[in-house]
């Protein structure tokens, strides 16, 4: 059985000695659209996305019982499993608990700059955001510093209603 | 607890490779058939058949289990496939436990396989649909990012640093320079580990396991039969596994507290009291190299950040006091998902036997732990073999 080494995925050459089947370009190409989904917001989500739509603002679900504040807010919470309707806002000044800086996209191309892709998490909040971090270099990108999320003056009820979070 | 003691009594593998040739049904029939031949069995000779494959999404083939089911030797028999991404090569091993276990089958034909290449241009693009479809996908998400994330916190708890990490990906690589079925074997240095591209910040090309197809199968018999196949069976002492939250942003992402409830539900089952003195062998799921210290600690092999003192002093090496991923690892014989987290439990199998070839852990190893990690970061799953 022969077996192909490599160690860079650029190196990568197709199977050896088959013919292969592009079942999804095919697809993707059809003059119907393929197959999708259409999903739906859900009720916490609705909550979610039309405060950042409307109002520019992050919010929380509460859990009296466990005093916790889930973000993304939740209608139920996964501890006590009780139903959540104690609906707050997050104050928004958030922290990097963690990041990356990403040099790769997707299928592995470099990318020309890299983006700072960071976790971002508010105080006495069980949760967080994920997003970009921006108006500050690679370099300078610490754990625990203050963060905010910047928004979009025209905004649609998505996650990219928020441009970046830059540091305060 | 009213169960009946299951052993390994054959194992077989195929290699493990970035591209194969074979479909994913039939590296499944080849690591099959080797299993049930290294033990001398047929197909008749099987109860039941308990199969792991991971995201549908590699191969675009929903309900891949249904697909793989022939190939796996699934043909009119109670057939199961069990799921939890990269946790699955190891929980399968622990679902095929209770189904023989319970008493309701006397032999089980547990196989993996993975065949990551189809997935283009590469699989890593496949995860996208893994995320929220509304807080996280539409940032595009690369895998990377959560793993960078994790390592990151990683160090910054600790004070570690990606130097003393590094280690892991030349033990292992190094240690797969032993093993026939590998994929990247290599000696490498500190160095080029630091050297190599930079992916997603510290998360650096050689930190990071290949891509890979291949497939693991493992029989498995009720003692009273294990007793007439072979002398030599390895018993299956513990299993274990556990799901935390699937928000990254509600894990404690410097410790992996769902593989410590996995563990120890698989050491309370075997009696082991002190993992990090009484385990002679572990096999941690290295799919980055400092996934392998992460779970280390998880699994209790030692303290909270201890793990790169341990790699560091040598007690982690093929011929330390407790060699961590002997075989070579998802580093170094390749990460074809749930196959290599099955390949983990082959490897004990083989270790605790005394057939491990230019592998084999001096000492008459007696003890052995295997785990795998992964679906959205928040699964462990744990077996505890012995003889
Ligand atoms: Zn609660």
């Amino acid at each position: 059985m022969p077996v192909e080494k490599v160690t860079q995925v650029s190196q990568t050459k197709p199977w050896y000695g088959a013919l292969s089947s592009k079942y999804g370009e095919a697809l993707l190409k059809t003059p119907e659209p393929g197959l999708y989904g259409q999903y739906t917001y859900g009720i916490a989500g609705e909550r979610f996305f039309r405060e950042i739509k409307d109002n520019a603002k992050i919010t929380g679900a509460k859990c009296q019982k466990c005093n916790l504040i889930y973000v993304p807010p939740r209608i139920y919470c996964e501890r006590c499993f009780e139903g959540l309707e104690e609906w707050c806002e997050i104050e928004n000044k958030g922290e990097i608990h963690t990041y990356t800086i990403g040099w790769v996209d997707l299928d592995g191309s470099r990318l020309e700059e890299p983006v700072i892709l960071a976790l971002v998490k508010f105080d006495g909040v069980y949760g967080g955001i994920v997003h970009k971090v921006e108006e500050i270099s690679a370099d300078n990108v610490k754990i625990g510093m203050k963060v905010s999320a910047v928004f979009k003056e025209k905004r649609e009820g998505s996650i990219l209603d928020i441009k970046y979070f830059k540091p305060i | 607890m009213g169960m009946r003691k299951v052993a390994i009594v054959g194992a077989g593998m195929t290699k493990f490779m970035r591209r194969a040739h074979e479909t994913g049904k039939e590296l499944s029939w080849q690591a099959a058939k080797i299993a049930l031949d290294s033990c001398e069995l047929t197909l008749d000779d099987i109860g039941c058949v308990v199969m792991g494959t991971a995201p549908d999404a590699f191969d675009n083939i929903h309900m891949k289990g249904d697909y793989l089911g022939d190939g796996a030797g699934a043909w009119r028999k109670p057939y199961i496939r069990g799921f939890v991404g990269g946790g699955t090569g190891v929980f399968v091993a622990d679902q095929a436990w209770y189904h023989v276990a319970s008493g309701l089958f006397d032999t089980c034909l547990v196989v993996a396989e993975e065949k990551m290449s189809s997935a283009m241009p590469h699989p890593q693009g496949n995860f996208i649909t893994c995320w929220d479809m509304f807080t996280e996908s539409p940032l595009g998400p690369s895998l990377l990012w959560f793993f960078a994330w994790e390592m990151n916190r990683y160090m910054h708890a600790h004070g570690i640093t990606e130097r003393e990490i590094a280690m892991v990906s030349v033990k292992n690589k190094k240690n797969a320079m032993d093993h026939p079925a590998a994929q990247l074997p290599a000696e490498i240095t500190v160095e080029d580990v630091l050297n190599s591209e930079v992916m997603a910040w510290p998360v650096k090309r050689l930190d990071v396991s290949p891509t890979s197809d291949g497939a693991v199968a493992l029989v498995y018999a009720a003692e009273h039969v294990a007793k007439r196949i072979t002398d030599k069976p390895v018993w299956i002492e513990g299993v274990g596994w556990c799901l935390d939250t699937i928000y990254v942003g509600q894990r404690d992402l410097y410790y992996p507290k769902y593989v410590e409830y996995a563990a120890r539900q698989a050491y309370d089952m075997a009696g082991i009291k002190e993992p990090s003195k009484e385990i002679d062998i572990a096999e941690p799921y290295d799919p980055f190299d400092y996934k392998e210290l992460h779970n280390a600690e998880g699994l209790l092999l030692c303290g909270k950040g201890e793990a790169p003192k341990l790699l560091a002093d040598g007690v982690t090496q093929r011929t330390g006091r407790q060699p961590w991923c002997p075989s070579g690892g998802a580093l170094g014989v390749g990460n074809a998902i749930a196959a290599t987290g099955l390949m983990k439990v082959a490897e004990l199998f083989w270790q605790l036997r005394g057939e491990a070839g230019k592998r084999q852990v001096p000492g008459r190893p007696k003890k052995g732990v295997a785990q795998a990690w992964g679906d959205e970061m928040q699964v462990g799953s744990v077996i505890v073999l012995g003889v």
